[in-house]
């Protein structure tokens, strides 16, 4: 951030000495007189801006993000033209994963500052990561515009955009760029490597670490994306080597969350199931302990009772439906927990010519966000749907889906020779209702598997959906019951184009599911679909390494593996498990 | 186990003799007060858990709120603590059927005859046990030799009436079928208010102009099938008008066959009649015979309207290409064979490995929420929340390929509709069925798959689909 770039406020201009003092002395390297000065001057004006500035470099300096980012959410109140503090307020919420609020800030850096190369730069990093990668693209094409240079770190964000829209070869051709630009890059050379291992080429991913490790021997994204292709190349044993000595290299012999994680699951590989185990709760409960965050139970709970409460046979019959769209392509949603399998049947689908992958489409739930907005309600989601039965309202749905489809357009996930697109968003099945009304004609596929599957996959990978349920077993077995209770409520009171896919089906009997989805959907066989793991698309989520390789029944029953650790989480799922016919014997 | 109420029980405030106590939770369970009884009974078998009529008293309370399984604990710990008396043996006879335990059910009843061979009710439980497992000789005999004892007894003569229907014996079977209205806890025809002398129950004479009351008795799919009489009763009474009482369910459906009738659902609305027959009645009244069963297919038809609607509605949520198969599995759990031919969604569940079929729940009340949780192969639309009414299940089957259906109203409807329908019936059928036969003289389009297992809907599901997978390639 620019420091004592800021208008001082009239009232305690007298302070202005002092701001300098604290100023010239963080530039000069004295953070201690810095911070004294800068605290003196904000305990007779706490408003001041360039003494906030000040100790905000401060904190982050010291590591110390709460503080820092309060600091910079008051810069930010008492101007909101003040790009330096939006900036950095929107990278501090995109490196915290809180990508909505970062959005928000980042867009309104891009108002503030239309022609800033920076401000651009921002709302790339940021919709890259929330998974609109087109809309990432344009504004890094934009910053790369405004700054009149190719810049290497630019150039390298913007290849790892085009990596997570599966255009290989042209994000392949940006880091050769970047890299010539300056060679020894971390930014380029990492996220060449890992955009070489998505697609296979492990060779190339392993000199381009090697490379990194050159000049940077202690990296530990290098070390971990090191392991990470050594477990590709079926070397899991000297991968747990590589994790193990960076593991030796810190203090208390630490690993962080995303390597336990992957150590866990290399140690699954190696069929070492007891350290697996270990590994995974030891990833999540780090998880816990560095993010803060926990299942957001109350909220949870709350919203799915509310849609309980709103979607009901009496409600819904009152309700009317969106028209279908006979002119553009649909989607066709693939539901599930994550990692039920909702990639493989997703890759499954998309190599049919008439069906494109959409990905994770964010669409659905920024619409429950916005449609009090939409539909100009007092009330939340689901409650806004109230507004339905107001005159001026009853073309809301008709709305609400036109803005599910030109943004979809808009991310490129649509192609016009494809009647359909998938939309396989995780846990979707959340806004089942939603989704029946703004698409009555759409297929509904739910992926269903063992839910002591399902919770292998949970402890052992990373995520966020389902207000992070994801960070402990015991709350995703919570949310997993809750949402398989909800979508039990929305079948029993709506009629649904729905169909639940065993994900154990797909390995047991590859042909005939693969029959019976696209019957379902209502495409002709296509023989391409079966041979899913040659469909070079790319597929973003933690499932990717999965879906490259033929279908293996290694995935199906691994739960057995680690009962004892999922053994907290068996009472939870026990009632849910009989009604899908699964059993924890 | 009499529900006639007593004056109410005196409250417990002081220390009471158990043979007290005993008493008052009898009083209690005739008054229906069940929870209460419960209480009491406990207190008594905390002290003696032996006592017998205490035992035996107590599964009765259980066995009317539902326990049953609990109910026949109690009953057999009365059977072992106390002497063989015939009460017990009859109570206990009832249990075992409702469980399924014919065996033990028939032990019980012939026990029961055995040391009360004069009381028809213990002869008339073993009538019943004899029809459930099929010995109709031995029901129709045990029937008799009640009826012998008491020539009044409404529950013999129900007995032999569906014995002798089931075995396609209308002639004797509609006249023992009269005896329904009699049977001890069944709701009169007409409220003791409406009913007056000079209004007799029409016997098939000519009226002359005068008005007819036909009454829409016994379940929906009674009313369903017995309303192809309606046009026969007008035209052969003579009568210059018909009014009609039926639930308002059904009422949409009984204008079809009487448009000028004055339907009503509330008997404070009961225009004067000059006599009154129920629906279930105008066989015998018509001389119904099972070769002159007339069936005048169809004779309900889907508003065309509501057709169209249901064909775009099922065009989008049904995937092109396949075919469409209605599924009911329950009825209405307050009809007193319920336990016989509802079953759960879950025993359709082969049917869903078979390629190409959509299967569509018409299925509504209680049994509803089964599809919600039904997770199998096939799609399963449920438009149990979108069906309003019986006009909305016609247009549906009207864009169905097929209905499979327990013994339900609802095959009553697609039979009365001329569409196709399969029924799963059974071991002991409802007498309409007849015995053996794959078809019924009722409904053309109807196909009968019998059980050979009580209580087993296995070997009948197998049956259905082998039957759809050879629907399918032809």
């Amino acid at each position: 951030m620019v420091v004592g770039s800021l208008p001082p406020a009239a009232a305690s201009r007298h302070l202005v000495p002092l701001v300098e003092r604290a100023i010239q002395a963080h530039r000069h390297g004295a953070p201690d007189t810095a911070e004294k000065l800068a605290l003196e001057v904000l305990e007779l004006a706490p408003d001041r801006p360039g003494a906030l500035s000040v100790l905000y470099e401060i904190r982050k300096a010291q590591g110390n993000r709460t503080a820092a980012e309060a600091l910079a959410r008051r810069l930010v109140a008492l101007d909101a033209n003040n790009f330096p503090a939006t900036n950095e307020l929107a990278l501090l919420l995109l490196n915290k994963g809180d990508l909505v609020e970062a959005e928000a800030h980042a867009r309104n850096a891009v108002r503030i500052a239309p022609e800033n190369a920076q401000s651009h730069n921002l709302m790339g990093m940021i919709l890259t990561e929330a998974q609109r990668p087109q809309i990432g693209e344009y504004h890094y094409r934009r910053a790369l515009e405004l700054s009149g240079a190719r810049d290497a770190i630019l150039l390298a964000n913007l290849a790892w955009n085009l990596k997570n829209q599966g255009r290989m070869e042209e994000s392949r051709a940006l880091y050769e760029e970047s890299l010539a630009a300056a060679p020894t890059v971390r930014q380029t050379l990492l996220g060449w490597a890992r955009m070489e291992e998505a697609d296979r080429n492990f060779e190339r991913a392993a000199e381009l670490l090697d490379k990194l490790e050159a000049v940077a021997p202690d990296d530990v994204g290098m070390k971990v994306s090191r392991a990470v292709v050594l477990g590709r190349q079926k070397k899991p044993a000297e991968a747990v080597a590589v994790l193990d000595a960076l593991a030796s290299t810190r203090e208390g012999t630490r690993l962080g969350p995303a390597e336990l994680l992957e150590k866990g699951r290399l140690l699954d590989s190696l069929g070492d199931y007891a350290a697996a185990g270990q590994a995974f709760i030891e990833g999540k409960k780090l998880t816990r302990e560095l993010s803060g965050q926990q299942y957001l139970d109350q909220h949870a709970n709350q919203l799915l009772a509310r849609l309980k409460g709103f979607f009901t046979q009496g409600r819904l019959k009152l309700l009317p439906r969106a028209g279908v769209r006979a002119d553009v392509p649909q989607p066709l949603f693939i539901l599930g927990f994550p990692r039920s399998g909702t990639t493989l049947v997703e890759q499954t689908l998309s190599a049919h010519p008439m069906i494109s992958a959409g990905d994770e489409l964010p669409l659905i739930s920024d619409l429950t966000q916005m449609m009090p907005r939409m539909l100009n309600s007092p009330l939340a989601y689901p409650e806004a749907l109230a507004e339905l039965w107001m005159a001026d309202q009853r073309d809301g749905l008709d709305r609400l889906r036109d803005n599910y489809l030109a943004r979809a357009r808009q991310m490129g996930v649509v192609r016009d020779d494809a009647p359909w697109f998938t939309d396989k968003m995780p846990l979707n099945e959340t806004h089942l209702g939603l989704i029946a009304l703004l698409f009555p004609a759409s297929p509904l596929i739910h992926v269903i598997r063992h839910p002591l599957d399902v919770m292998v996959s949970a402890i052992s990978n990373l995520f966020t959906h389902g207000f992070y349920c994801g960070h402990a077993l015991e709350t995703a077995a919570t949310h997993y019951v809750r949402v398989m209770e909800l979508v039990e409520h929305y079948r029993t009171e709506m009629s649904l184009k729905y169909l639940p896919v065993r994900y154990e089906d797909m390995i047991a009997d590859q042909e005939a599911t693969v029959r019976a989805l696209l019957g379902f959907v209502g495409l002709d066989w296509h023989q391409g679909c079966l041979d899913f793991h040659e469909n070079r698309r790319y597929a973003r989520t933690a499932s990717y390494a999965q879906v490259t390789e033929k279908l293996y029944d290694r995935s199906v029953g691994r739960w057995r593996h680690y009962r004892a650790v999922l053994e907290p989480a068996i009472p939870i799922l026990a009632p849910t498990m009989e009604k899908l016919g699964y059993s924890s014997e | 186990m009499s529900e006639a109420a007593k004056p109410a029980p005196r409250a417990l405030t002081a220390p009471v003799p158990v043979g007290e106590v005993f008493q008052i939770a009898a009083e209690y369970e005739r008054g229906g007060k069940l929870a209460e009884a419960e209480r009491l009974l406990r207190h008594v078998l905390d002290a003696h858990p032996t006592q017998a009529d205490s035992l035996h008293l107590m599964g009765i309370v259980v066995f009317r709120q539902g326990r049953r399984k609990e109910a026949l604990e109690y009953m057999e710990g009365a059977l072992r603590h106390g002497v063989d008396t015939p009460l017990y043996l009859r109570n206990i006879c009832e249990l075992y059927r409702t469980l399924w335990r014919h065996d033990e059910a028939l032990v019980a009843a012939k026990r029961a005859v055995a040391l009360a061979p004069s009381d028809p009710l213990c002869l008339h439980n073993l009538a019943i046990i004899h029809s459930e497992r099929g010995e109709y000789d031995e029901a129709l005999a045990c029937a008799g030799a009640a009826l012998a004892i008491d020539p009044r007894q409404p529950g013999a003569h129900f007995v032999r009436a569906e014995v002798l229907l089931t075995r396609g014996d209308l002639a004797q079977g509609w006249e023992e079928y009269e005896w329904r209205f009699q049977i001890g806890g069944a709701a009169p025809l007409i409220p003791p208010q409406v009913v007056r002398k000079d209004r007799p129950q029409w016997q098939g004479e000519r009226l002359d102009g005068r008005t007819l009351l036909l009454i829409g008795d016994q379940g929906f799919g009674d009313v369903i099938q017995f309303s192809r009489y309606i046009p026969w009763a007008r035209e052969h009474s003579g009568a210059g008008a018909l009014c009609i009482g039926c639930g308002k369910e059904v009422g949409g459906l009984i204008r079809q066959l009487a448009p000028r009738a004055t339907i009503f659902q509330k008997w404070d609305d009961c225009p004067p009649y000059a006599a009154y027959a129920a629906l279930s009645g105008l066989p015998r009244l018509a001389g119904t015979r099972v070769e002159t069963i007339p069936a005048p297919i169809p004779y309900l038809r889907a508003d065309p309207a509501r057709i169209a609607a249901w064909k775009e509605r099922l065009g989008a949520l049904v995937p092109r290409g396949f075919k469409r198969v209605g599924l009911v599995w329950a009825g209405r759990p307050a009809h007193n064979n319920d336990r016989n031919r509802s079953t759960s969604i879950s025993t359709y569940k082969p049917l869903f490995d078979l390629p190409g079929i959509a299967f569509v729940a018409l299925q509504k009340g209680p049994a509803t929420p089964q599809a919600g949780g039904f997770f199998a192969r096939a799609p399963l639309v449920n438009l149990g929340a979108e069906i309003h009414d019986y006009a909305d299940t016609m247009a549906i089957m009207d864009n169905l390929d097929l209905i499979v259906s327990v013994d339900t109203s609802v095959v009553h409807l697609a039979g009365a509709l001329g569409r196709p329908v399969w029924v799963m019936i059974p071991r002991a059928p409802d007498w309409r069925w007849l015995l053996q036969r794959e078809d019924t003289p009722w409904y053309p389009s109807m196909r009968l798959f019998r059980q050979t297992r009580p209580n087993s809907w296995e070997d009948v599901v197998a049956r259905i689909k082998a039957a759809l997978a050879e629907h399918l390639a032809a």
